[in-house]
């Protein structure tokens, strides 16, 4: 019995660990409405080792991946897929744009950066 | 009269190890292989895809500067500071790295193949993908950078002083 409800807490707890995303604009932005949060919206490209540095490393730092489930809906767009939305424009990839309720674009970080240093950034555009 | 002109000449010459029209052929034409750019200013530019082959920069400032996928294989840069700057992709192929400053710097990409290394500082500087290949690491610093999929090939890495 104790084996069984450490099996269920551990899958459990490495189900809620994930940060989720969305990767369709509208729906991210209905989802924040109703959640009370902003869109974070990363646009990346999978040839890009910073992109993949950012998921693969730092959206998967603990206090990172914390704080953007708490404040943020995190849309992720590929440059290869999708097309921005109208009146984003990007000067580099990865770009971080924080989107209002309204669909504009409220700030942005550019380019990727240590967890503690995003963490930072993200404190400062919140 | 002469005299005068003479040493203000001179004065200029000392002031100003780069040459002036080498210079001037990069900040218009964008390119500048085989220039004398040595303690030329180059912060703050846009030298994206620049090709700096075989110049020298020796003691350049290119403190903020962006310069992706900028070529400076050969190239002499003892001395040169890339403090914060926007090196993505760039080429430092076979290029002679003394006592570089790269703090901060974003270099993801970087080639640094077969680079003459020598007491840089790479302290807190981006070198995702970067790859280093036949270069002794064993005088440098790397505090705090990204080494994310950065790939050492035949490259010594020594003990941190």
């Amino acid at each position: 019995m104790k084996f069984f409800i450490l099996f269920f807490t551990s899958a459990l707890l490495l189900f809620a660990n994930g940060l989720q995303f969305e990767h369709d604009f509208d729906k991210a932005l209905q989802k924040a409405k109703e959640e009370n949060k902003e869109v974070m919206m990363m646009y990346s490209a999978t040839w890009c080792p910073e992109c993949n540095y950012m998921k693969d490393v730092v959206f998967k730092n603990k206090k990172v991946s914390t704080y953007l489930e708490k404040h943020f809906i995190v849309l992720l767009l590929d440059i290869q897929k999708d097309t921005l939305p109208k009146g984003f424009e990007y000067p580099g990839i990865p770009v971080f744009f924080f989107v209002d309720v309204n669909s504009k674009e409220k700030s942005k970080i550019i380019g990727g950066s240590k967890a503690k240093i995003f963490l930072q950034k993200l404190k400062a555009v919140q | 009269m002469k005299n005068i002109i003479l040493s203000m000449i001179i004065c200029s010459n000392l002031l100003f190890a780069f040459d002036v029209d080498d210079l001037n052929q990069l900040k218009e034409e964008g390119d500048c292989p085989m220039c004398n750019l040595s303690y030329a200013d180059l912060s703050n530019m846009d030298l994206s895809m620049s090709d700096l082959n075989d110049a020298n920069l020796s003691h350049a400032n290119l403190t903020d500067t962006l310069a992706h996928k900028a070529n400076f294989t050969n190239s002499d840069l003892s001395d040169a500071i890339f403090v914060r700057s926007n090196i993505k992709g760039a080429s430092f192929v076979n290029a002679i790295l003394q006592d570089v400053d790269f703090t901060e710097a974003r270099i993801w990409k970087g080639n640094f193949s077969q680079a003459k290394i020598d007491n840089c500082n790479f302290n807190d500087s981006a070198l995702g993908s970067a790859i280093f290949k036949d270069n002794n690491l064993t005088n440098s610093t790397f505090n705090g950078a990204i080494l994310y999929k950065t790939i050492f090939k035949k490259s010594v890495i020594g003990i941190p002083k």
